[in-house]
């Protein structure tokens, strides 16, 4: 299969900096593959799994925030977060679920409580769902 | 005479031995600090580096100018970012940072953003008009605060209360050298004519909710980058500043210790000579 170069990066550092023949990343308008080739693209990254096949090996993250470009066959992709499955903490992320869905149901949250509740559930499920299925 | 002059010096040298105490502490601390924060900086510029040029690139090749973060307004409003330290004692750190944004503001109607403290004081002394207080700390603003402050410029840009966002830091060169830059953030300036001639880029799913999105995050990334070099700036400044300080300590009592010698020999010989000539 043919490759292209493919860059991840994110504020903890250069994750990825090889070749890649094929990913699959969740944008906001949902999940999208690119292979060698690709038109000149920019799409805003939601959050979701993240697949990389790369030599041949398939390799799964969880992917958060931020921005895939493609330029001139040169894959770019710039996420908030992005952790491969086994290296997410599983564990917090379990604590992290529980804490925000006592958030949610709790009285006293606020309206802003809630909405900054929900988006930590959303990334504590991603994280869970990435860490639980594709753990080796 | 010479006993009070002897006493005088001792008290001196005894000064200067524990102000020296202070800055070798303060040095062996900015030196542990500046390890991490150089660690730090060293992880986050690839990511600093790829969105800039990656944005460039972008905004090289678009065509589609309906997104207000692309748009030149003409006002001369405009937004800081001013980044600098909490404590002084570093040396010329916080004040080179600030006269360059000082001066960088003249004449335009200005509001800052201030990060860490003495940016805080120095605006506020100045009756600037202070968009946010609330980043007092420049030690603890993390990941999550900068996608605060970006989110919060770009609401403020997008409702029209500034035409321009700029950012004024202290790039970590080295060690030694530490030069203090500006940058303009917002609007999106297309850098250079576009090399790749009629290459159109594919924007999913359009335009204007692609720079809506990516915006942001430009913006945070580039803050969070702009306070990582900022932050190893401050600690390499503050360890050569206490470094020459500590010498300069060494130095004075040196010098004061050879005074108070031959003070106290000049005493001894005058006693001496005092004996003989009485008896």
């Amino acid at each position: 299969m043919t490759s292209f170069p493919l860059k991840i990066v994110t504020p903890d550092g250069l994750i990825f900096d090889g070749q890649a023949e094929e990913i699959v990343v969740r944008t906001t308008s949902g999940d999208m593959g690119v292979l060698a080739g690709h038109i000149n693209c920019v799409a805003p990254l939601g959050m979701g799994q993240a697949m990389i096949l790369s030599e041949g090996k398939k390799r799964y993250a969880a992917c958060i925030g931020g921005m895939l470009s493609v330029v001139n066959g040169e894959v770019t992709l710039v996420p908030t977060t992005f952790e491969w499955a086994d290296a997410i903490d599983l564990n917090r992320a379990e604590r992290a679920y529980e804490r925000a869905q006592n958030a949610i149901s709790s009285k006293d949250s606020t309206d802003m409580d809630i909405r900054m509740a929900e988006a930590r559930l959303k990334r504590a499920l991603i994280r869970k769902s990435v860490a639980s299925n594709y753990r080796r | 005479m010479a006993g009070v002059s002897t006493k005088e010096i001792k008290n001196r040298i005894r000064s200067m031995e524990s102000t020296k105490q202070i800055t070798k502490a303060m040095e062996m601390v900015a030196a542990s600090k500046l390890r991490r924060a150089q660690a730090q900086v060293l992880a986050s510029r690839p990511y600093f580096e790829i969105l800039s040029s990656t944005i460039e690139t972008i905004v090289a090749n678009n065509r589609d100018f309906s997104s207000p973060y692309l748009t030149q307004r003409p006002g001369n409003r405009v937004c800081y970012v001013v980044i600098a330290g909490d404590r002084g004692l570093a040396g010329g750190y916080n004040s080179n940072v600030l006269k360059l944004a000082w001066a960088d503001l003249e004449g335009q109607d200005a509001c800052v953003l201030p990060i860490g403290k003495k940016a805080v004081d120095f605006f506020r002394s100045r009756k600037v008009r202070l968009l946010t207080e609330t980043y007092q700390e420049a030690e603890d603003v993390d990941v999550g605060d900068c996608f605060s402050i970006s989110k919060l410029l770009s609401k403020a840009y997008r409702a029209g209360q500034f035409d321009k966002v700029c950012i004024a830091y202290t790039n970590f060169v080295s060690v030694l050298v530490q030069t203090p830059t500006t940058r303009q953030l917002l609007p999106l300036v297309p850098q250079g004519a576009d090399q790749t001639g009629s290459s159109d880029i594919l924007y999913e799913p359009d335009s204007v909710e692609v720079f809506d999105a990516i915006v942001p995050e430009y913006l945070g990334g580039m803050i969070y980058g702009a306070l990582c070099e900022s932050r190893a700036a401050e600690q390499a400044a503050r360890r050569t500043a206490m470094d020459s300080a500590t010498q300069n300590a060494d130095e004075m009592i040196a010098d004061l210790s050879l005074k108070f010698n031959r003070a106290r020999q000049a005493a001894i010989t005058q006693e001496i000579t005092e004996i003989v000539a009485g008896a």
